[in-house]
């Protein structure tokens, strides 16, 4: 996401960038050939980390209009502590 | 002259459906609660359909006095073009997705990774996972990972 965008947004969490999407496939998350132009993109997916890394809620959506909802992340979360 | 009504329910519904459809990109989808299952739409859709079905039961019942058969029934396809089409685009091409079965678990370490933030500075997972934040000593309790679809 371009800094300009980010700055006009208001966001202030870390936002990164995967060109090659070398990420998105070591998560398998590559949706190949569907991006707007073709190109590949990820499927969407979240992944909530404890702080040794390990995976403690993950969503994969199984329809792209459907995502988490804040409050779904926020309970998650809440395990965390 | 032929001087039957115009049939304005035809046209009505047709505008409607339109709405029905549009309405959804550019309005209810920024509402989650209108976005996951599409109740505004459906409301529409069937309020264009309503009147459609109330337009041909006009045009081809009382055909004396309004107009509009031939109208009536393109727009009326048209209309069940459009709903269909959006029925197909909700209920199947969104679901369209890879089965992603290599991704991370619970339970499974997230892979590590190093990628560029917007100000082109490398960020590595695990100084995410180590870096305290701004107006805090310890290390965060967690990380959340999102992985948006689509390109910028």
């Amino acid at each position: 996401m371009s800094r300009d965008l980010r700055k006009k947004a208001g966001y202030t969490y870390t936002f990164l960038s995967d060109p090659k999407a070398e990420v998105i496939r070591r998560y398998d998350l590559l949706h190949p050939g569907a991006g707007v132009n073709g190109q590949d993109i990820a499927r969407p997916a979240e992944f909530l980390l404890d702080s040794s890394g390990a995976v403690r809620w993950a969503n994969l959506t199984e329809d792209f209009r459907v995502r988490a909802r804040p409050e779904q992340v926020m309970e998650a979360a809440e395990a965390l502590k | 002259m032929n001087s039957r009504r115009w049939n304005w329910h035809l046209w009505a519904g047709f505008v409607v459906c339109l709405v029905a459809f549009a309405s959804y990109f550019f309005v209810f989808v920024r509402f989650p609660v209108a976005r996951d299952v599409p109740w505004a739409n459906f409301l529409l859709f069937g309020t264009g359909i309503a009147f459609l079905s109330f337009g041909l039961k006009r045009a081809f019942g009382q055909s004396q006095q309004y107009r509009g058969k031939v109208a009536g029934s393109i727009l009326s396809l048209l209309s069940l073009i459009s709903v269909g089409f959006f029925c197909f685009l909700i209920f199947y091409q969104t679901r369209q997705l890879p089965a992603s079965a290599g991704a991370p678990r619970i339970g499974q370490r997230a892979p590590e990774f190093v990628l560029p933030d917007s100000d082109n500075n490398p960020v590595s997972l695990s100084s995410l996972l180590s870096t305290p934040l701004p107006n805090s000593q310890a290390p965060p309790k967690g990380v959340l990972l999102v992985f948006y679809r689509g390109y910028w």
